[in-house]
């Protein structure tokens, strides 16, 4: 039996008994080691974070579990909800997009949802990195197969910038915004990058994953100076610890809650609720594209989330580019 | 024409036995065309976006001249692999990492042939048969429109 699969026997056997203890006999009797490997175990709980008190002639007592992110508590709350309807934790993965591709590749159903505690390569783009680090953050790719041409597809981009937006509000209170077309800051801060990727045909989505990384509880020093664009984590602007779980629970709810909207209403409401989020919206912009800047008044975003801006000469769409405010 | 309004032209289109539909305005043209063995649309830009400024795409370059024998095969030509977004069009997953393909790479169905990014939605463009990429039409980085060929591609 592999010692993780032992360690989840032991935390089992704590939640099904009543008084919460549990001997060291009934453990060792259980799992068919001896008493000095349960102490081991034991440790090695403690060592995760979980606090176990042991009580003599009583035996082992879970006084409190520690911020992880297991399927079993991630699921806890999603009853009918389609995203989360099978959930994959992985303790260390290369990155969850490219596990949900490679699940969506082979038949995984919509609403499938990867977490990892770490990453090793968290996809940035152009193959930049997203920095992941075990224990502080949020690392979720959600697999979705919505009925929409490929070229409606980046629309999705939006829905889960909003629905971050959503769940960082309802944790915390604090009021994020959004930075065309992918970033959520915090007091100009990035603090959630999103990253999707799809599958498609001509005229037809296979399937699309919307990744999502959220620097939660990373505290000022895990987090490198030298970035493109200043970072920050959620307990940083919020002075306090929040809980991966339930941060994690609040996202997958919301998720659910606007692609329900969008199946049924289209875009437009997921792409007002985003304007909403830009305190750019009515401003003076720059956006640097490849080979020229275009400056002017940003009025909001064009049906598939092309950044709409009021120019001199007309309003032009723009489709790729670095968004700044002019004066900063 | 939004995109809500083209899905339904064309699945209003597809509900009938009509097997090509032209409509011209100002701002736009579109055309649909069905097949018995496929459908593809074209729509011409309303205007060039805000990106690189568009670069036609290099002329196919000349078959190379048969040769004197009588049985020089014939090629079928005019197969392509299309752009299915509007976006940036990449070689590379990532731009230290080999090309997805080159010039006479043979690729099987289903296989990654390049990228094409809108806001940051990666969409990886597969092959749908079993070919020989014969060309490149496009550069890494460049913008390409929707339904723009990246490929010309010899079926296998």
């Amino acid at each position: 039996m592999m010692t993780s699969s032992l360690r989840e026997t032991i935390l089992q056997l704590f939640r099904e008994t009543p008084n919460g203890f549990v001997s060291g006999a009934q453990i060792s009797k259980t799992l068919g080691v001896s008493r000095t490997a349960v102490w081991k175990q034991i440790e090695a709980l403690r060592e995760l974070g979980y606090k176990i008190e042991a009580v003599p002639s009583r035996g082992y007592h879970l006084l409190e579990a520690p911020d992880l992110l297991s399927a079993e508590e991630l699921r806890a709350g999603l009853d009918d909800s389609l995203i989360g309807s099978d959930i994959r934790v992985f303790e260390e993965t290369d990155s969850t997009n490219a596990q949900a591709m490679v699940l969506g590749d082979t038949g995984a159903p919509e609403g499938l949802v990867v977490v990892a505690d770490r990453q090793t390569a968290g996809k940035g783009r152009l193959g930049r990195r997203w920095l992941s680090p075990g224990g502080v953050n949020l690392y979720v790719s959600i697999l979705l197969r919505p009925t929409v041409l490929p070229l409606e597809a980046s629309q999705l981009t939006f829905l889960s910038a909003v629905a971050v937006c959503r769940t960082v509000a309802e944790v915390s209170g604090l009021q994020p915004t959004v930075k065309w077309p992918n970033d959520i800051l915090l007091n100009g801060r990035k603090m959630a990058g999103l990253l999707n990727e799809m599958s498609s045909e001509t005229d037809r989505v296979n399937h699309v994953v919307l990744g999502i990384g959220v620097n939660l509880n990373m505290p000022a020093d895990q987090i490198p100076t030298q970035l493109r664009y200043p970072a920050t984590s959620l307990a940083i602007e919020a002075g306090h610890p929040v809980s991966r779980l339930g941060f994690a629970r609040s996202l997958l709810t919301q998720v659910d809650l606007l692609y329900r909207d969008y199946l049924e209403n289209g875009a437009r409401p997921v792409l007002s609720a985003w304007e909403a989020y830009c305190d750019w919206t009515g401003t003076m912009i720059e956006v640097d594209c490849q080979n020229l800047t275009i400056r002017g008044i940003m009025t909001g975003l064009d049906n598939d989330g092309a950044l709409l801006v009021r120019t001199a000469t007309g309003v032009e769409r723009i489709l790729a580019g670095d968004v700044r405010p002019v004066g900063s | 024409m939004d995109v809500k309004n083209l899905r339904s032209l064309i699945k209003m289109i597809t509900d009938t036995d009509i097997t090509e539909f032209e409509m011209e305005n100002a701002e736009e043209k579109i055309l649909i065309k069905r097949g018995p063995d496929k459908e593809f649309i074209q729509v011409a830009a309303p205007a060039a976006v805000a990106a690189a400024p568009m670069v036609a795409p290099a002329a196919a370059p000349a078959a190379p001249a048969a040769t004197t024998t009588a049985e020089a095969p014939v090629v079928e030509s005019g197969e392509t692999i299309n752009s299915p977004i509007v976006g940036t069009f990449y070689r590379k997953p990532s731009p230290e990492a080999d090309l997805f393909v080159e010039v006479g790479t043979i690729v099987e169905a289903g296989q990654t042939v390049c990228l094409v990014e809108a806001m940051k939605l990666f969409n990886e463009i597969e092959a749908e048969f079993k070919c020989k990429i014969v060309e490149i039409l496009k550069d890494d980085a460049a913008p390409v429109e929707f339904g723009e060929p990246l490929f010309r591609v010899e079926r296998l």
